[in-house]
């Protein structure tokens, strides 16, 4: 079995389209693939695959959040003061918590002097499973609306995702954007990253943000430029970038309007348009990742490690009081 | 007249602004939590600080001495506040910094706060909190918040008490997709919102529009601009310099203008 998670940083590069096409392209070739969309506030892959219906729910329960009993409350305002989250508002002469706001994390109801705080339990979110009309599983997760993002809901489902799999399986997780709990737990004990990026200064900053993460964990990676060609000099930057960071390059993709088009009829580019520039290129990529990455997983796994271990060390600026 | 404006980016895991308008963030603040320190002196080995814990931050096996995980501690203090003998204390870690940058572009200038949470942290919303709090202390006319992507608690915290909100989409089944999610928010949270199509133009674009504005309706709330779908756009997002600069006459340089003038009109 082998976890290949697609992480980028910035949103809107190319994630899903090439996390998609990767799974899309396997199961081609015979293998059993599982695709994962890690990304539970904006969940879209089932979308790009043409889901429009799923074979399975689940209420994912493991938030809390936290509610005044008025009867035993006397307006002191510590709940307020101690809220790590703001989520305590005063109006009208007394307080309430914002249900949209609380994690959940009990401390309010630690320090109520009067007990009058209680918190229950709520849904998180949604865990979902379908059988794509490719012939793949696709699992995916959405979380409550404006509710705290989950990296335990990612863990849940990426665990969902192992207990289908075989040992020949091959498992893709398309990550949410960002360097935050949902991309830390989609990481975080996979066996290889692969980052897409664009040639502009803003995703340049954020792949290397996301990189920096991925090293923590110590994953090999490789690397996808989309759209290379609407700035070929930045594009040789991140080359540079790759190189030095011991990142294996598998390929660019040009810039080609037939990708949003793609997009807007639910449809993997590789099927509508499949001699279309982007496709050809996306296609050439997969086919190095199987290549490569699968078939030559001992050589390409120690080859493209990370060249040192930094890992995570907190900033702790006052130690005790 | 110019009015006086503060720039929020509180897209903390990628804040962006700052190189969109190419600029060097600076006046560095650190964003801290508080991080639990035990006194082993005084740890009776009970367990509760283990079992209030939320994040599995606190590993506190009963009749075992407690250690704390700094990456995964939110710095919620439950445990300070549930230790029966009070033997944690509270520490200081930092998890991230904010930035308050004055931004010259040609004869204008506006204030640009920044939050950056410090990579390998997971959570995210005490540097929204901290950010936001920083801008709304400049005095101003209008603070524009630019969220992150999604609809998760950084989003709601980032937007939350704003008098409008702008919601970006695009004629396609993820925009249609994510715009129910973020007008699902917004309504939530009883903040106005202004729906602007952007890439207009992209393939099927008429048949998602009409798929759209019946979202939008159902929302009780409008669409107030469609932006044209451009390559002009991408080569001024390459180059570092604002469409409205480079090309002032541009159909989305106009568009973008016709929304800034509503959003005077409302101030």
């Amino acid at each position: 079995m082998l976890e290949i998670v697609v992480v980028s940083g910035k949103g809107g590069v190319g994630k899903s389209t090439l996390a998609s096409t990767l799974a899309l392209y396997l199961s081609m070739r015979g293998y059993d693939v599982i695709a994962v969309d890690a990304d539970a506030d904006a969940p879209n892959l089932h979308l790009i695959l043409g889901v429009n219906r799923w074979d399975y729910e689940e209420d994912y329960v493991d938030a809390w959040v936290a509610t005044i009993d008025y009867s035993k409350c006397d307006s002191c305002g510590i709940c307020a003061d101690v809220c790590p989250f703001n989520a305590v508002r005063y109006v009208d002469g007394r307080y309430y918590i914002d249900s949209v706001i609380c994690e959940g994390c009990l401390t309010c109801s630690l320090a109520c002097p009067r007990k009058a705080i209680v918190r229950r339990r709520e849904v998180r979110g949604k865990l979902r499973l379908t059988l794509t009309n490719y012939g793949f599983p696709l699992i995916s997760a959405r979380l409550a609306v404006g509710r705290p993002s989950s990296g335990r809901l990612v863990a849940e489902i990426r665990s969902r995702a192992k207990e289908l799999a075989t040992k020949d399986s091959i498992i893709v997780v398309d990550s949410a954007a960002g360097i935050g709990c949902q991309v830390i737990s989609s990481i975080a004990g996979s066996n290889a990253a692969i980052l897409i990026t664009e040639p502009t200064q803003a995703s340049f900053s954020d792949l290397k943000r996301v990189h920096s993460v991925v090293k923590y964990f110590m994953l090999p990676s490789a690397l996808v430029i989309n759209k290379y060609d609407i700035n070929p000099e930045f594009t040789d930057k991140i080359l540079d970038y790759a190189r030095n960071e011991n990142i294996d390059v598998l390929g660019l993709i040009p810039y080609d309007d037939s990708v949003p088009e793609s997009i807007t009829f639910m449809k993997p580019l590789i099927h509508l348009y499949p001699n279309s520039q982007a496709a050809r290129a996306l296609v050439e990529i997969t086919s190095k990742i199987e290549e490569r990455i699968i078939k030559s997983w001992h050589t390409w796994s120690r080859r493209f490690k990370p060249l040192k271990f930094i890992p995570y060390k907190p900033l702790i600026i006052k130690s005790s009081s | 007249m110019e009015r006086a404006l503060v720039l929020a980016d509180l897209d903390v895991e990628e804040p962006n602004d700052h190189i969109l308008l190419n600029t060097k963030l600076e006046n560095e603040e650190p964003v801290t939590i508080m991080l639990p320190r035990i006194d082993y002196s005084r740890c009776i080995k009970c367990g509760v600080c283990g079992e209030v814990c939320d994040t599995g931050a606190i590993v506190a096996p009963k009749g075992r001495l407690p250690f704390v995980i700094p990456r995964l501690c939110s710095g919620c203090r439950a445990c300070y506040f549930a230790c029966p003998v009070k033997a944690i204390s509270e520490g200081l870690r930092v998890i991230g910094h904010t930035y308050h940058t004055r931004v010259k572009l040609g004869t204008t200038s506006f204030d640009l706060i920044t939050g950056v949470l410090r990579e390998g942290e997971e959570h995210t919303p005490p540097v929204v909190i901290a950010a936001k709090k920083r801008a709304l202390s400049i005095p101003r006319d209008l603070v524009i918040i630019d969220t992150s992507a999604g609809t998760a608690n950084h989003v709601s915290i980032a937007i939350k008490d704003s008098d409008i909100a702008l919601v970006v989409t695009e004629p396609t089944p993820l925009g249609l997709h994510d715009l129910e999610m973020i007008l699902e928010l917004t309504s939530t949270l009883g903040i106005e919102s202004w729906v602007l199509v952007n890439r207009y133009g992209i393939g099927g674009s008429a048949k998602f529009l009409d798929k759209l504005k019946e979202v939008v309706s159902s929302f009780k709330t409008k669409i107030v601009a469609l932006i044209p779908y451009s390559h002009e756009v991408i080569h001024s997002y390459v180059k570092g310099l604002p469409l409205v600069i480079m090309h002032p006459d541009h159909e989305v340089s106009k568009v973008l203008r016709y929304v800034s003038n509503l959003i005077n009109e409302v101030i």
